[in-house]
């Protein structure tokens, strides 16, 4: 079986778990990292990574990386994928796929040019209980779906993200100019991804926004939205809540259906890092990696594709432009 | 012996509880106090709707109250720090400080960014190096406006004296933890607030809880003391109570004034001992070397 080299660029809290992950996969011969932290380069060098940078360039030098998966911040996408391609690397791309439409469409054309793949990280479309959900869809037991409910309602990056300590949120968490917008470019691209691949493409969005925390990006988001299919569906985005909800509900012709990623049990979840480096609750993330390399060793067109991620960030733009203002009186 | 006072707050009106719990303890609102610093809770982004961070809210009311009875030009600083894995200008605009600054027209203070004096104190036998940030040494009344939390087992109970750590301009607080009882104690003996107004109206446990309580004294050793029995935990318990009453910084004694302590002892909520339990695992997972297998590095 033909084995492939990857680089992970960013080990933050996505790009970690991206790590430990391809360190549990056969068909992954290769495996470097890049980081500006010297601490987090320590770390991936005691789970047995050798091939360290602290420079991403350095590392997209590498003859034996055949694709990179990216993990930055996500105003640094555009360099990093420019910079990918060119150096004729496959790009694993997390979301969303840049701050906006026109940056988007200079990674796909970039891409194109180069002839690498370009695969978006969103799991959601390798969850177990979301996949059922399609499947149950397409065989029409539900009929046609004329409303859909889509929700992703957590703490984002502000609170407690593991453990019981607060964790310091990365500056640029703060600066709408670097996210390209807050909950429903974060987590409602998500959310967005996922009702797309249900429901074709997104026709019409409106959507009103929620400021509670007072700063330049929203912290919640509810999106009213029309579909390819003639569903319509309301999207929730939000990280204002230390609660976590993460689900759709549809109502078709005929049936109505439920499919949601939920945490589980936390010691089980331990038990399962500890016994298989992976657990039910980011089983998601493993399948979705081993399906690019899968792509990458048969040669095969990923998705969602940078094509996706475009969509997705311009039915985010299309919202972020249609805001719907409630009368505050 | 110091006086505590217990108000229930009716029909949200936060402000008449805050007089009336300054009423109980005979507290006289001096007509020389020129400058006012207000120190809040303000734990990492915590909306206050969690318990754990004051309420702006209440320090509106607060505020309202200082204006209506020492004069309308009173000035008014509200002061953070800085810390380990919170940015104070973050703070004030996520925790709704800085919108209640532009509608109240007090200034809000980061201690990390002002001027300070370099001081010595001593805890028992052990000295202290710390800094006075001239914002609080300026001021003519200095008010403590904690929440009542509970936190890790080395000190039990967050309230009035824990909230001054706060003060500490330095911001990697982290590095005080080994000797944090003696660290609070110093801070509290080289800051000295007059008066401790206890934002209880929302408080943690296993789960926050609206329990519409108002707490004030001008010592805040008592006020501790009081807050960790509505909380079910023996002061006696804390070392830290014990040590700054040694340190004259108050009294574990207290004269009651208002609704009984046992009221919010009862309604109170306790800890969250599945949170505890996966602390303690999460300590003991560090310890392990295990935290990178974990995810949790």
């Amino acid at each position: 079986m033909k084995k492939v080299g990857l680089g992970i660029i960013g080990l933050g809290y996505i790009g970690k778990l991206h790590l430990r992950h391809v360190l549990k996969m056969p068909s992954v011969d290769f495996v470097a990292a890049s980081d500006l932290s010297e601490k987090a380069l320590n770390e991936a060098k005691n789970s047995g990574i050798t091939n360290t940078f602290t420079n991403y360039e350095d590392l997209l030098r590498e003859s034996e990386i055949d694709a990179v998966i990216v993990a930055l911040p996500t105003h640094l996408h555009l360099q990093c994928a420019v910079q990918a391609a060119e150096a004729g690397k496959h790009i694993f791309l997390e979301k969303p796929i840049a701050r906006n439409p026109e940056e988007a469409r200079e990674i796909v054309a970039i891409a194109q040019r180069n002839s690498v793949k370009l695969m978006m990280g969103y799991h959601l479309r390798f969850n177990h209980s979301f996949r059922e959900l399609k499947t149950r869809m397409e065989r029409g037991e539900l009929g046609e779906v004329e409303v859909a409910y889509a929700t992703f309602v957590s703490s984002g990056p502000f609170f407690h993200r593991g453990g019981h300590t607060p964790v310091r949120v990365p500056e640029w968490w703060f600066n709408k100019e670097l996210t390209g917008g807050g909950a429903l470019i974060d987590v409602g691209s998500h959310v967005i991804n996922l009702l797309r691949w249900y429901f074709g493409e997104v026709i019409d969005i409106k959507a009103c926004f929620g400021h509670r925390f007072n700063l330049d990006f929203e912290d919640s988001a509810i999106c009213f939205s029309k579909f390819e299919s003639g569903t319509s569906a309301v999207i929730t985005a939000g990280y204002f809540s230390q609660g976590f909800k993460l689900e759709v509900e549809f109502f078709g012709t005929v049936d109505h259906a439920f499919a949601q990623h939920r945490p589980g049990n936390r010691l089980i979840a331990a038990a399962q890092m500890l016994t298989t480096g992976r657990s039910n609750f980011y089983q998601a993330h493993f399948d979705e990696l081993k399906y690019f390399v899968n792509c990458l060793t048969n040669d095969l067109s990923p998705s969602p594709s940078g094509q996706d991620g475009l969509k997705d960030i311009e039915a985010i733009s299309l919202a972020y432009k249609n805001e719907l203002h409630f009368d505050e009186r | 012996m110091s006086l505590v006072s217990f108000v229930k707050i009716k029909n949200n009106s936060l402000k008449t509880a805050i007089l009336e719990a300054l009423s109980l303890i005979d507290y006289e609102f001096r007509k020389d106090v020129k400058k006012i610093v207000i120190k809040p809770n303000m734990c990492y982004y915590w909306d206050y709707s969690t318990g754990q961070t004051t309420d702006p809210k209440f320090t509106g009311a607060l505020i309202e109250v200082l204006r209506d009875n020492f004069s309308p030009d009173v000035s008014i600083s509200i002061v953070e720090s800085d810390a380990s894995a919170m940015k104070c200008k973050y703070a004030f605009k996520f925790l709704g400080y800085e919108k209640l600054a532009q509608n109240y027209n007090v200034n809000l203070v980061n201690l990390s960014e002002d001027k300070c004096d370099d001081v010595e104190v001593t805890v028992g036998e052990q000295l202290f190096r710390l800094m006075v940030p001239w914002t609080i040494r300026d001021a003519d009344l200095r008010i403590s406006i904690p929440k009542i939390k509970y936190t890790f087992e080395q000190i039990k109970l967050t309230c009035a004296l824990k909230n001054i750590f706060g003060c500490n301009p330095y911001p990697k607080k982290f590095k005080y933890h080994s000797r944090i009882e003696e660290v609070i104690v110093a801070l509290n003996k080289v800051m000295k607030f007059n008066l401790c107004l206890v934002d209880g109206n929302i408080v943690s446990g296993a789960k926050p809880r609206r329990i519409g309580l108002v707490m004030s004294s001008r010592d805040p050793v008592a006020t501790d003391v009081a807050a960790a029995k509505i909380a079910g935990i023996n002061p006696n318990s804390i070392r830290y109570l014990s040590l700054a009453a040694r340190e004259g910084v108050g009294n574990t004694k207290f004269i009651h004034r208002g609704i009984p302590l046992d009221y919010f002892k009862a309604i109170y909520p306790r800890k969250d001992f599945q949170k505890i339990m996966m602390g303690k695992a999460y300590g003991l997972i560090l310890k392990m070397g295990l935290s990178s297998r974990l995810g949790l590095s």
